[in-house]
């Protein structure tokens, strides 16, 4: 009896922190979307996502978040395309070619960087990249190829581990049939085994866009933060995190409402990019 | 053979690293043909509604309308420290901040041959800076008139030079304290003027341990609502008041903050009209020089 009475004790503990977990994110779903939606329909959908122009203080005032999302994207792709190379090729060469010694080193540092809080990338961008940016490219050094670089550095670390443990989870009769056909150590990595983990280093290069579509602290440094549609590479850029961030503190009314908004519109496109996370994986199990 | 090589290229790029990182050498002279790196605060800060404000940057239309013309290359930063790192690590580059603020790492430039200093702000030669204001409507009962004068004596302006901000005048009586007070008051308004407010009643409650003081950060705008309709009892703003908001309320200055417009320590400038600034904030002017000969 008592027995009983501890077993289902421990169930209801187990399950409350499974469930909170889940209110939590419901919570945060109401919030959003029931402060978001209201201004999005009164604004008008189409003037929000599509409007070019984002002037909080005029009056009447615009509130177009095209910019920033076209910023985000921009942003993200030139971390992808600095990044995935560089973190592919670093995983592949943790996973096959280093020896121990240089992987003892190696991968505490890279988990090390995972750990490094994002503003402190954000100051060693600013004082590092901004102005080195800036002798090479003139104008203030805060522009999409700055964020893209720091960017580029900051998703390294999901980009490396998830594709190592990718690598290392192919069996390794695929490698030693390779290397029986005749072929030659790298051939065999990179024609065999690294194709044999696609989908894990898909899934690794999807979450690394999530990480740097979410990132704000280190953005903001860096970026130049002008809501404007993205004039070039050399000219700043305005993400929607850091959009929010910016104004929040004194934003009121509809303004504030706006960003809320924005955060919404944040929102869906993590969700995307985690349902396209959840196929990937899907199919690959299959 | 493999080792050696490595070995030459990891120091090969190791020194180009260290090389780069040295050519952005300081020493170099100004150069004024260089573009003016503009920075800004946020839409919705303070400094920033009150900076566009005086500077003529905001300009109004005939029905209401108001249109901020910051220059659309402008970089935005949303704090004060930020925006003085930016000027303080970008030579060509120019920001403004709230004069209690302003430290060493960058220079404060004369403002139509004016400095930004206390002195200049009180007799309102340097012109780039507000009033922080606060307001009530109709008859202040006892409590709320002796804490305004309390803001208002030598201790109370004390708190606000120290916060850094300037005081509104210089003959100041000493704070008396009378009967006892207790009771409750609200305060509500504007985030800028908060921090000082906050001081303000600390000091006071130490004085008068039974009063509670609530302060409500709501913004200017929405604190002169809350005291029109009497949910405040004193409101405060970082700005002037409108017109429609002194119809119905008494306003008492409380203080005075002024804006530096700050430069990078290397730059030669010295001097900027009012017109000047107005023109590099809303891109007229680009290059250095157009402001230096």
């Amino acid at each position: 009896m008592k027995n009983k009475f501890i077993e289902n004790f421990a169930k209801g503990v187990f399950l409350t922190s499974a469930i909170m977990s889940i209110i939590a994110i419901l919570l945060m779903c109401v919030f959003i979307f029931a402060g978001g939606i209201p201004f999005i329909k009164e604004y008008g959908f189409k003037n929000f996502l599509l409007g070019t122009e984002w002037k909080p203080s005029d009056y009447p005032p615009s509130f177009g978040i095209l910019p920033m999302i076209l910023g985000s994207v921009y942003v993200t792709l030139g971390a992808i395309i600095i990044g995935v190379p560089i973190g592919l090729l670093t995983a592949i060469y943790l996973a096959k070619f280093s020896d121990k010694k240089i992987y003892r080193f190696l991968k505490p540092g890279i988990n090390l960087m995972a750990g490094i809080p994002s503003i402190v990338y954000g100051f060693f961008a600013l004082v590092v990249i901004v102005p080195f940016i800036r002798d090479m490219f003139g104008g203030t050094g805060m522009n999409i190829i700055t964020a893209s670089l720091l960017l580029g550095i900051m998703i390294l670390p999901t980009v490396i581990s998830m594709s190592e443990a990718a690598i290392r989870a192919v069996p390794n009769s695929y490698y030693e049939g390779s290397i029986a056909l005749g072929a030659t150590h790298e051939k065999a990595i990179f024609s065999v085994v690294v194709p044999a983990a696609k989908s894990g280093i898909i899934s690794s290069i999807i979450l690394a866009i999530g990480r740097a579509i979410g990132e704000t602290m280190a953005v903001i440094l860096v970026a130049g933060n002008q809501a404007r549609m993205p004039a070039g590479l050399t000219k700043g850029v305005r993400t929607l995190t850091t959009n929010i961030v910016i104004e929040m503190a004194y934003a009121a009314e509809q303004h504030r409402e706006a960003l809320i908004a924005t955060a919404a519109v944040l929102f869906i496109f993590i969700l995307i990019i985690n349902g396209v996370f959840l196929v990937v994986k899907r199919r690959a199990n299959n | 053979m493999k080792k050696i090589f490595s070995f030459i290229l990891i120091t090969i790029l190791a020194i180009s690293i260290v090389g780069c990182s040295n050519s952005g050498d300081k020493g170099e002279a100004f150069d004024t043909d260089r573009t003016i790196n503009v920075i800004t605060r946020e839409d919705g800060s303070g400094t920033r509604g009150a900076f566009t404000e005086i500077v003529g940057i905001l300009e109004k239309g005939p029905d209401g309308e108001e249109k901020d013309r910051t220059y659309i290359e402008a970089v935005v930063q949303n704090s004060t420290d930020a925006v003085m790192t930016s000027v303080a690590g970008d030579e060509y580059s120019i920001g403004y901040i709230s004069l209690g603020s302003l430290n060493d790492s960058v220079k404060a430039v004369k403002v139509d041959g004016v400095e930004a200093t206390a002195e200049n702000i009180q007799n309102g030669s340097y012109k780039i800076a507000r009033p922080f204001n606060i307001a009530y409507k109709g008859e202040l009962n006892l409590l709320a008139q002796d804490f305004i004068n309390f803001i208002l004596s030598e201790e109370g302006q004390k708190i606000v030079v120290d916060t850094g901000y300037v005081q509104v005048s210089n003959e100041l009586t000493s704070y008396e304290k009378g009967e006892e007070m207790e009771g409750t008051l609200v305060v509500a308004g504007s985030t800028s003027v908060t921090p000082v407010m906050e001081q303000l009643a600390e000091a006071y409650k130490e004085i008068h341990p039974k009063v509670s003081i609530e302060i409500q950060s709501t913004g200017s705008s929405a604190g002169m609502q809350a005291a029109i309709e009497g949910t405040a009892d004193i409101g405060m703003a970082s700005r002037e008041l409108k017109e429609s908001e002194l119809a119905e309320l008494t306003a008492q200055v409380i203080a005075m903050d002024g804006i530096a417009v700050i430069v990078n320590k290397n730059n030669p400038i010295e001097n900027l009209t009012l017109e000047q600034i107005k023109d590099i904030y809303i891109g007229e002017i680009t290059e250095w020089n157009g402001v230096i000969e």
